[in-house]
């Protein structure tokens, strides 16, 4: 292809983008560009102009990359920023990006490590300081990274069973499908998120009060967009079996797990739960792993 | 001016994208509007980006509006100045969503986004020097050769000048347009914004367009900071002097296709709408 771009282009491309990467001051309590922490060279480079001097025009392009990518990971975990607060989203967002760069020209996937890093660093923000908020923080960011990830899978057919299929479930193992997450909440976070996307502001929200029990929920992609479909605990539980094992495994597995109480209708309920999570595209395939 | 015919043969493809169109930048919030109400729009321009991943959703939607709606491609992340080769797989994303949408023509910025591995996904000037001017002509035709349609090349908002530069950004934008074989999309509003940040007269940058190159002109609301910058934000409506400034240009090099994006706050389309209305009457 074309001949390669000279070498003092790679150079001053390394400084300018070190540049951008200067973390944005906070101690004033607005983020706000520290010009003295830029390259020297860089900054004898960028000329002064009518209206503000070189390290100041550079700052413009450190400020913009900065809100770019905060408000992508806004945008993308909207339930966790109003949670936990904008301005403290973007010291964990920060220290992620500082970690992790950008890579590659979708900028979306800035959003991919996040939900890790935003657990991991839970312990350090002083914004979590409680454990309910911590907690409430954890399923928050999961419920988020849920929706994201089931709006960007890629588009598989769904499993239909055939009657070959039919006849070897026990031993073969259903493959989730990409756009199906299953996700545990104890506090009306859903609901919440819901609520939140209707009405956007900046606004730190109220943590909801605990559920009576812990609510599961499946986030699939349908036809008219993403749905969450509420499950019974032992419908998630054998959901992630199936995930794991072969249908027949998984079977057992949750036998197992069940009171006496709970075994005496357990076939019945098993076929409901199949039957449904089939009708609502949970699988891709049946594997058979011979 | 007279439209060239080789312009001319390059809005041909656009199947109904005539010379005055007027188009919109459509965005996330348009779509419902937009397949529900059908406006009276030219053209739509789409942000490539959105639209190479695996998620069905944004395709699916774009399918439905190109199915009405001439639809053009426009790029933040070609990277046509970047110190690293252009990106294969890149392109070959781009060529791809280009023959889905059978777009009468591409287009990306005079800039690079990232470097030495790291995405910086922004727009970022480089020095205005020959040697940089070489290197863009001959990426931009690469990539127009391609995609095997035309590929036009904007003109970038700028907030800073770079000492090793030795071009003013006006004689490395119009040079590069026409080493490359490739078009220019001519963004007004770019041109005010630099020359209020930098201090140019921005008719000598009008001046100095070859209108004849010209496939689209874009059109978007700034914000000015406190000390007086700048800054493209395609978050309102187009300032009073952008609009004196397309109507020169448009006395000067018109009709030319115009297409007005707005990127964050965006209002309901209704208002877009409106706005564009102006365009209309700026070019009386």
């Amino acid at each position: 292809m074309s001949r390669p771009a000279p070498g003092w282009l790679a150079d001053f491309q390394a400084r300018f983008g070190s540049m951008l990467r200067t973390p944005l001051d906070r101690a004033s309590g607005t983020l706000t560009a520290a010009t003295a922490k830029y390259d020297p060279q860089l900054s004898t480079e960028a000329l002064a102009g009518p209206l503000a001097s070189g390290a100041e025009r550079l700052a413009v392009y450190n400020r913009q990359y900065w809100f770019r990518l905060f408000s992508v990971l806004h945008a993308g975990f909207p339930l966790t920023a109003r949670l936990m607060g904008y301005w403290e989203l973007n010291e964990v967002a920060a220290n992620y990006l500082l970690a992790h760069p950008p890579r590659g020209w979708d900028i979306e996937k800035i959003a991919d490590g996040f939900p890790a890093f935003f657990e991991g660093s839970l312990g350090e923000s002083a914004a979590a300081s409680s454990l309910t908020l911590r907690l409430t923080l954890i399923e928050s960011v999961r419920i988020d990274a849920a929706y994201r990830e089931v709006f960007r899978a890629a588009s598989l057919p769904h499993f239909r069973p055939s009657a070959s299929d039919a006849a070897n479930l026990l031993t073969g193992r259903l493959v989730a499908h990409p756009a199906l997450r299953i996700v545990e909440e104890h506090r009306a976070l859903l609901a919440l998120r819901t609520t939140l996307l209707a009405a956007p502001t900046s606004a730190i929200a109220e943590v909801p009060p605990l559920l009576a029990r812990p609510q599961f929920w499946a986030i699939v992609r349908l036809e008219a967009g993403t749905a969450s479909i509420p499950l019974e605990a032992r419908e998630a539980e054998l959901i992630a079996l199936l995930g794991r094992y072969s249908v027949g495994d998984a079977l057992g597995r949750l036998e197992s797990a069940c009171t006496a109480e709970e075994r005496a209708n357990l076939p019945e309920r098993v076929r409901a739960w199949l039957a449904r999570s089939i009708e609502h595209g949970f699988w891709c395939s049946l594997r058979r792993d011979d | 001016m007279a439209f060239s015919a080789e312009q001319a043969e390059c809005l041909r493809r656009a199947r109904g994208l005539a010379p005055e169109a007027l188009g919109l930048g459509l965005r996330v919030p348009h779509y419902e509007y937009v397949l529900e109400h059908a406006p009276q729009v030219d053209y739509f321009e789409v942000i490539s980006e959105n639209f190479f991943g695996p998620a069905p959703m944004p395709r699916a939607r774009l399918e439905r509006v190109r199915a009405r709606y001439p639809v053009v491609l426009h790029g933040v992340g070609l990277n046509l100045l970047g110190c690293a080769p252009l990106d294969d797989r890149y392109l070959d994303s781009l060529s791809r969503l280009a023959d889905a949408v059978d777009a009468p023509f591409v287009s990306d910025h005079l800039c690079w986004t990232g470097a030495h591995g790291v995405s910086h996904h922004d727009l970022l000037p480089a020095p205005y020097v020959p040697e940089l001017v070489e290197l863009a002509a001959e990426r931009a035709y690469e990539v127009q050769r391609r995609l095997g349609r035309p590929f036009a090349i904007e003109n970038l908002s700028s907030y800073v000048e770079l000492r090793s530069s030795t071009l003013s950004e006006w004689e490395f934008y119009t040079a590069v347009v026409r080493e490359s074989g490739c078009w220019s999309l001519f963004d007004i509003n770019n041109v005010y914004v630099s020359s209020q940040n930098h201090g140019f007269d921005a008719d000598t940058y009008l001046a100095a367009i070859d209108f004849s190159r010209v496939l689209e002109v874009h059109l978007a609301g700034h914000t000015r900071e406190p000390n007086g910058t700048l800054v493209d934000t395609h978050d309102q409506l187009v300032a009073n002097p952008v609009w004196a400034l397309y109507a020169r240009a448009w006395r000067m090099g018109g009709p030319f296709p115009t297409l007005i994006e707005w990127d964050a706050r965006i209002p309901p389309l209704p208002e877009l709408l409106v706005e564009l209305g102006k365009a209309r009457e700026a070019r009386r």
